[in-house]
């Protein structure tokens, strides 16, 4: 573990933005959000913050576009292709916790298994993340209800902690680790205590996060109560406000759905990616043959069941990392912890 | 790098009509494609899309695949008015296929419907391959009309070509130019119509319409199948056929994957299975 000071991380960004595009979060000034804003120019924007939470934005879209080319047809090379040895990386400053695992879960699909998405995993290699702790939790937040912590502890390359008038930095890759034997001259020592003041910041924010959800249940435990519930009336009631936007799972780190679409361009044909919600009505369905979840409370209830009972059948984890997004993006207030409570005092029963 | 979203060129070589509403399409690709009997390919139609189908053909035959297509909407409307020398594109192939290791020795017994007369055809040019791996092989083909029963011309062949195999067609309702079985595939599957099929050791597999499926699955299980002998080809949306866009669930199992066949002890849980 080394310490960096704040103006020697941004030479260090500064170094870095030479290598690809750099992603930072910068405040909002009328709501105090963060957002994920691209630098173009030094010196870094006023408002970059890596205190505080998560940024309204994922980091999904930066491996699996909101839409993109798949594959352009005819062509001489069928399904051959080069890949881009020249294309920038993206260097992404303050991914928290909940965000760099839901990276490695929607990896597990999109890479893993039989076949693998190229481009994705293109784009996925060529990110450079440094995570951050979260110095503060939303309303919405809920990691530690699924065990999770409010810091990172793996799927970076680098990971700051607050600290001081600098941070504590770790490296959690190769990458990172070279960085920082590159840089040597930006770093020193960590003092006596630095350390400590980190675990303290961190403990703080464990017992924000334990106090904002101790009406809730534990999150880990929902696989056996929901399929217990999977008949009960309660999913009408808790779907009833729902207006089919789809922006839970627009926002959310682990939602991976995408449709092809294919279009004429002259001569050629394109094949596009775009991304997909399971909430829309046409989503699964199919000519004349039906819909699997004709009813909107089909639709609802499918994204709770898909990430806390299949994903970890085929998957192996729950495909929610406790972000808190859809709640915050819910327009009916559909509240993912409220929905557990209610399922918990049904089957109770 | 491997695209795996590209559509390999392959030209419409011919077309055969099999029923006012079907149509097979002798289909070239470029380099020949390898699947085994069950696995689905995703056929493009330039700039308009992809739509999912199980090869009709013999999966030894790997230069030409045969798509026998249903006409139902947009990319199928687009394929049936097709010519030979048209240009469509392949991707594939998709899902586990039949399971055919396990049938070996035993008792076949295969029921299909309407268009999924499809999927079986290259099932039993699978099993015709060695018919005699295989103790019989009953072959149970249901159609609303006589017209509509696919590959009518090749049954006879079939019926020739070992002493363990049995086909019986019938058609739902009667019809002026039938003077065969009548009435709902279900009902060739009355025991006394089974060759005595020794049923405890029998696999079932089925492909057609949901809606016979499940009265297919309900026969097979009053006439006394266990789930795990049950497989039934089933239906979903689909758009990636990987695992990946996350459309073809049935519980936890993506059909793309998992499927299209699916041994129904895996999933008689899931609600609406049947649609
Ligand atoms: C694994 C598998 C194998 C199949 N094999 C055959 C076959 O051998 N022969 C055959 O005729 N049909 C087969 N089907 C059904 C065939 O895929 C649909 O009839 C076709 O997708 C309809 O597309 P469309 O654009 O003409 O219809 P539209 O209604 O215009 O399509 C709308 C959308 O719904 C989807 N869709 C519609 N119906 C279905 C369906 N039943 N299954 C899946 N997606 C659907 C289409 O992909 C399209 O995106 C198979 C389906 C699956 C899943
Ligand atoms: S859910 Fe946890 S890790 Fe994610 S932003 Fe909130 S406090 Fe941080
Ligand atoms: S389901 Fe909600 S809380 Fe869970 S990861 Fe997705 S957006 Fe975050
Ligand atoms: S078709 Fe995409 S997951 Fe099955």
């Amino acid at each position: 573990m080394q310490f960096i000071d704040s103006t020697n991380f941004e030479r260090l960004l500064k170094k870095l933005s030479g290598e690809g595009e750099l992603f930072v979060p910068v405040t909002e000034k009328d709501t105090g959000k963060l957002h994920i804003e691209r630098v173009e120019a030094f010196p870094l924007p006023e408002g970059m913050s890596v205190e505080g939470y998560r940024t309204v934005e994922t980091l999904k879209g930066f491996a699996q576009l909101l839409r993109s080319t798949v594959a352009e047809y005819p062509s001489e090379e069928l399904d051959e292709f080069e890949a881009d040895e020249n294309t920038l990386s993206y260097i992404v400053v303050g991914a928290r916790a909940c965000d760099v695992a839901a990276m490695e879960l929607v990896d597990r699909v999109q890479i893993e298994g039989e076949f693998e998405d190229p481009f994705y995993r293109i784009r996925r290699e060529k990110m450079f993340t440094i995570a951050a702790d979260c110095t503060d939790c939303g309303e919405s937040c809920f990691c530690t209800l699924l065990g999770r912590k409010p810091w990172p502890e793996k799927g970076f390359d680098l990971a700051i902690s607050k600290v001081d008038a600098g941070y504590l930095i770790e490296a959690g890759s190769e990458r990172g680790e070279k960085v920082i034997s590159e840089n040597g001259d930006l770093f020193i020592a960590p003092r006596d205590g630095q350390e400590k003041s980190r675990d303290e910041a961190r403990a703080k924010v464990v017992a924000k996060l334990e106090k904002n959800n101790r009406d809730f249940p534990d999150a880990t435990k929902m696989t056996e109560p929901l399929r217990k519930a999977l008949a009960d009336g309660l999913w009408d009631k808790e779907s009833a406000k729902c207006v089919e936007c789809g922006a839970c799972t627009n926002i959310c780190p682990t939602c991976y759905c995408f449709l092809l679409f294919d279009t004429v361009e002259g001569e050629k044909y394109r094949r596009v990616m775009s991304w997909d919600s399971c909430q829309v009505t046409g989503y699964a369905r199919m000519a004349g043959m039906g819909n699997p979840r004709p009813r909107l409370s089909d639709r609802v209830k499918h994204r709770f069941y898909h990430k806390y009972d299949y994903l970890p059948l085929s998957h192996g984890e729950i495909f929610c990392t406790g972000c808190g997004r859809c709640i915050d993006a819910c327009s009916a207030g559909i509240d993912m912890r409220a929905v557990f409570r209610n399922v918990m005092s049904k089957v109770a029963k | 790098m491997k695209n795996p979203y590209y559509p390999i060129d392959t030209v419409v070589e011919d077309i055969i009509t099999e029923t006012p509403t079907i149509k097979t399409f002798v289909l070239k690709p470029v380099r020949p494609v390898k699947f085994r009997a069950g696995q689905f390919m995703q056929l493009t139609v330039p700039g308009l899309g992809e739509a999912p189908f199980t090869p009709s053909s013999d999966p030894n035959i790997t230069e030409r695949m045969e798509i026998s297509i249903l006409k139902t909407g947009k990319v199928t409307n687009a394929l049936h008015e097709l010519g030979p020398g048209a240009k469509v594109g392949l991707r594939g192939p998709f899902g586990k296929g039949y399971p055919l290791e396990k049938l070996v020795g035993k008792d076949v017994l295969v029921v299909g419907g309407g268009v999924g007369l499809a999927p079986m055809r290259a099932l039993l040019y699978a099993l015709f391959d060695d018919p005699s791996k295989y103790r019989k092989i009953v072959i149970r083909f249901g159609a609303r009309e006589p017209a509509e029963l696919s590959f009518r011309r090749q049954y006879d062949e079939w019926r020739a070509l070992a002493g363990n195999i049995s086909l019986k067609t019938t058609i739902d309702v009667p019809h002026p130019d039938w003077s065969g079985h009548v009435g709902l595939v279900t009902t060739l599957l009355e025991p006394d119509k089974l060759e005595g099929i020794d049923i405890v050791d029998s696999y079932a597999l089925s492909c057609g319409p949901e809606i016979m499926l499940k009265f297919v699955t309900l026969k097979l299980l009053e006439i006394g199948y266990k789930p795990p002998q049950i497989y039934l080809s089933m239906n979903r949306k689909m758009s990636c056929g990987m695992g990946k866009c996350g459309r073809c669930n049935v519980g936890h199992y993506y059909l793309c994957v998992d499927g299209p066949d699916m041994c129904y002890d895996k999933i008689k849980h899931v609600p609406n299975v049947f649609g």
